[in-house]
């Protein structure tokens, strides 16, 4: 495969990306990113940090132009960042606030560097195909987080297949606002690097209240794509506030209902475009949820059944990818999803895994014994809430949280802890379903 | 309505407790919502609120009082650090 420009052609001219109230035109774009190339001290890997989407793509791209592999942590638990400092040796943080965000590490203030203009049009390397650029962290069905790898070539491949179907559905290349993070494959992916390579615009805010997300669109011309999760634009329409138009909305990360959907088009008066992917394979598939249930692949992916599991193939990727749920495929490119994976759990959009939290619970000084659940959701709730049980005679309701901050996300930290005396674990050292059914139903029932 | 008078320094106790009724109920917080100490941190171990939280007290707090939280306008963290900063917040703010 041959080597490909850094960046896509495009007019210096053009409107890019809008931070802080400026707008930045493509040109600022490339001199920004040679600027910032030419000046990192060599390492061979760099953790990007920045919190703005603007100085994120700046970092990411220069990295890419100098060879230096990005890794992004999947959380900013310290734990996490600990584990992946020590398992990706001559870190290199990139940050775009004044303190160093992993104190340890050494640390490079991107946003700071003025923009060489002489830059702008300086020609740009070429970056071979199978060049590693990124490095993302999937939530380990097993326990411990998997660092999963991204090359050049491939990682755009799949940015232009969806771009043809994102774009599609907006009917043309649209300013990009996305409320999800982005170290994570789909706000890297739909949020940073779709505008970047297909011809959109970049937003460098990351909106979280209504107002907030309203403003962020308001900011940017027409057609605009708004890249969210199920949980916040469930949010977005009960504000029921006023929006721009918004051409597209992509929704990903949790399950979309068909009501949110329909309500969405009726509301904003736009298409909600499902993404189903994840962090191995990035976007597959995508469907309109309130008027189809089958989804279609992207253009250059297959779903094949081989030897009673299911493969998406495609010269996106190295080799194939095994996907975890069970679906009924219609064609190679059209299927209906049947079940999601069952150990998995997600809270607001974000996925762990039921072994991993009890790993981490059982793990912590202190507690003698500790079990996971997710309790059945009230009616009024949206989101799930987690809730433990746990034999810790030593520890109180605070020590437990605090313990588990170290390691976890916020959102799998548990809403309900209750102390017990035992759990009952059969021959195998397991839990059975119905005795946890039985605690669940014994001690938190009545909170519903 | 903004309020300018002098006691807008003296912790509306009221309007904080109606506030600690809401995030309670919201959130089907384990506790009672007089055990929301006026000072303490929201966000954090105590409560063990997050994020997702905050974005459906933010809900909560415009349905009640018409107020739409933004996090560019107004030092988000500040707003949240505690129950007492929040109902401050609503009383300067509220429109109903």
């Amino acid at each position: 495969m041959n080597p490909i420009p850094l960046l896509p052609a495009a007019d210096p001219a053009a409107d890019f990306a809008y931070v802080h109230g400026q707008v930045i035109n493509r040109g600022t774009f490339h001199a920004q990113v040679l600027t910032l190339a030419a000046a990192l001290p060599a390492h061979p890997r760099v953790l990007n940090m920045c919190n703005d989407r603007y100085w994120f793509a700046v970092a990411l791209f220069a990295a890419i132009a100098r060879n230096m592999l990005t890794i992004l942590p999947n959380s900013a638990a310290p734990e996490h960042l600990a584990a992946v400092a020590s398992e990706q040796a001559g870190l290199l943080v990139l940050g775009d606030q004044a303190e160093n965000p992993v104190p340890g590490l050494p640390y490079l203030q991107v946003d700071t560097l003025a923009a060489r203009m002489e830059l702008a049009a300086a020609p740009l390397p070429d970056i071979p195909y199978d060049q590693p650029v990124a490095c993302l962290y999937t939530s380990g069905s097993t326990g411990t987080p998997m660092p999963h790898f991204k090359t050049f070539g491939r990682l755009r491949l799949a940015i232009l297949a969806g771009a043809q179907r994102v774009w599609g559905a907006a009917g043309q290349a649209c300013s990009v606002v996305g409320t999800v993070p982005i170290r994570h494959m789909y706000g890297l992916e739909s949020s940073v690097l779709l505008p970047i390579l297909a011809g959109g615009r970049l937003s460098g805010r990351i909106p979280f209240f209504p107002a907030d997300i309203a403003d962020a669109l308001a900011q940017m011309p027409a057609p605009r794509l708004l890249v969210i999760t199920p949980f916040h634009l469930r949010k977005l329409l009960d504000a029921n506030i006023v929006l721009p138009p918004i051409a597209a909305i992509l929704s990903a990360t949790a399950p979309l209902s068909v009501e949110l959907a329909a309500q969405t088009r009726q509301q904003l008066g736009c298409p909600v475009l499902e993404i189903y992917g994840s962090t191995e394979t990035g976007q597959v598939a995508t469907r309109e949820t309130d008027v189809e249930t089958t989804w279609h692949t992207l253009q250059g992916i297959t779903l094949e059944q081989r030897d009673g599991e299911l493969w998406a193939v495609g010269e996106v990727y190295q080799t194939p990818q095994m996907l975890n749920d069970t679906v009924e495929l219609f064609s190679p490119q059209q299927f209906r999803l049947v079940d999601r994976k069952a150990n998995m759990i997600n809270v607001a959009g974000k996925r762990s895994s039921l072994s991993f939290l009890n790993a981490v619970l059982t793990g912590l000084p202190g507690v003698v014994d500790g079990v996971y659940c997710v309790p059945e959701r009230g009616s009024d709730e949206v989101v799930e809430r987690l809730a433990v049980f746990v034999v810790a005679p030593t520890l109180d309701r605070t020590a437990i949280l605090a313990g588990l901050r170290q390691h976890l996300d916020s959102v799998f930290l548990p809403r309900h802890i209750v102390f017990v005396d035992a759990l009952p674990r059969d021959g195998n050292g397991k839990i059975l379903a119905r005795t946890l059914q039985e605690l669940i139903v014994r001690h938190l029932s009545g909170n519903h | 309505m903004e309020q300018h008078s002098s006691e807008s320094n003296t912790p509306d106790l009221a309007l904080e407790s109606e506030i600690a009724g809401l995030i309670v109920s919201a959130l089907n917080l384990d506790i009672a919502p007089a055990e929301i100490v006026p000072d303490a941190p929201l966000y954090g171990d105590e409560l063990g609120i997050d994020s997702i939280d905050i974005l459906e007290i933010a809900l909560v707090m415009s349905k009640q009082y018409g107020v739409q939280m933004k996090a560019d306008n107004e030092d988000n963290s500040t707003i949240f650090a505690s129950l007492r900063k929040l109902a401050a917040y609503i009383r300067e703010h509220r429109s109903k």
